[in-house]
């Protein structure tokens, strides 16, 4: 099939994305991954500290954990979708940072990620998909903080580049 | 509707999303870093494009009152939040979708980025729990709380409420301005390739001279 042979213009992909999250507004609640994703560690955290985590306030206040929270399967879903779309297209193989350097970058990345979203009660794709779109006052402080970090991050990665 | 098929809804979702995004390579960390490291923009169109789409989609429900907003104070914690995360989704060459689409295709790094996403998110809560700030949804007013560097609650919709114009107006004032930054990005590009045409023909030239 074409489709799983050629790379699909981002532009058609993002604006039937745009389309069927229109629908999912209706119906549920804009396009988002952190809160999957919050919630998701919470429930990884309650596997491993049992009731113990109910002496953080953060999972009794903000996110009580369980597991019939509509925005994990988002994520779930993009992992499966990517999945089939990836084996399909012959385009699945396991892919290894090779550096040491690597590994750290993705890692302090990662961790700026996960406390970046729970700081900001936001992430990037409810900053792009869903707030900012919404003209949430929210969105257009998103949008400023985002442009400003990659920037940041641009220009420490670029030094690190240049070695 | 029920949490099930909420859930299957979302999954659904997500599901279009993961093979679109694989089958597009679109990322949103290089949307923004590209156009400011190497001034490309394939992945920064497919953003506003998207946007345009939504931004007339979201506020055309909201003014009839469809559809479920986002509804929760934002202040300086939701600029400083996206500062950081724009910082390390550079660093961790991912953002939150395609830690899950690269992941999806094999890609170990891209989980090892998720992991710490999730680490990042438990040691977060553990300092919310000693400071509670920012405040939690429960205790949110809706309105300026300078204290808590909040600025309160505002979108297309409250806008409407206050102003008496239809939110999808400003959703087309807003589409308009993303068109306007789209069409000064196509300029730009084709302004690249010319220049690109004019250097390639000066190299040939020189090659046969």
């Amino acid at each position: 099939m074409e489709f799983f042979r050629k790379t699909l213009d981002p532009v058609i992909a993002l604006a039937a994305i745009a389309v069927m999250d229109i629908f999912l507004f209706l119906i549920v609640g804009a396009w988002t991954v952190g809160g999957g994703e919050t919630m998701m560690t919470g429930l990884i955290a309650q596997l491993f500290l049992g009731d113990d985590l109910k002496r953080l306030p953060f999972w009794e206040l903000v996110f009580p954990p369980h597991a019939d929270y509509w925005k994990i399967y988002i994520s779930l879903g993009m992992l499966f979708g990517a999945f089939v779309g990836a084996v399909l297209s012959k385009e699945f193989y396991w892919r290894i940072p090779r550096r040491a350097s690597e590994w750290l970058l993705i890692t302090i990345g990662g961790l700026l990620m996960g406390i970046g979203i729970r700081l900001a009660f936001v992430c990037n794709v409810s900053t792009f998909f869903g707030m900012g779109a919404e003209m949430n006052l929210g969105g257009y402080l998103a949008i400023s903080g985002i442009i400003a970090g990659a920037w940041v991050g641009s220009l420490i990665y670029k030094k690190i580049l240049e070695g | 509707m029920s949490p099930v098929a909420e859930c299957l809804v979302a999954f659904l979702f997500g599901s279009a999303v993961g093979l679109l995004v694989q089958r597009s390579r679109f990322c949103n960390t290089a949307a923004l870093r590209d156009a400011i490291m190497f001034k490309t923009y394939r992945n920064t169109k497919a953003l506003l494009v998207a946007m345009m789409i939504l931004s007339i989609g979201f506020t055309g429900f909201m003014t009839i009152g469809a559809g479920h907003p986002m509804n929760f104070d934002v202040g300086l914690n939701t600029f400083a939040g996206l500062f950081l995360f724009g910082i390390g989704m550079v660093l961790a060459g991912a953002c939150t979708v395609s830690t899950w689409v690269k992941t999806g295709e094999g890609n170990l790094g891209a989980a090892w980025a998720l992991l710490f996403t999730f680490v990042g998110m438990f040691l977060f809560s553990l300092v919310w729990s000693w400071n509670y700030w920012p405040p939690a949804p429960a205790s949110m007013t809706g309105e300026p709380n300078l204290e808590a560097l909040q600025l309160g609650f505002a979108n297309a919709r409250t806008l409407q409420d206050k102003l008496g114009i239809p939110a999808v107006v400003f959703g087309f004032i807003q589409s308009a301005v993303l068109f306007a930054i789209y069409r000064a990005i196509l300029r730009r590009e084709r302004a690249q390739q010319a220049q690109h045409e004019v250097h390639q023909k000066e190299a040939v030239e020189a090659q046969a001279a």
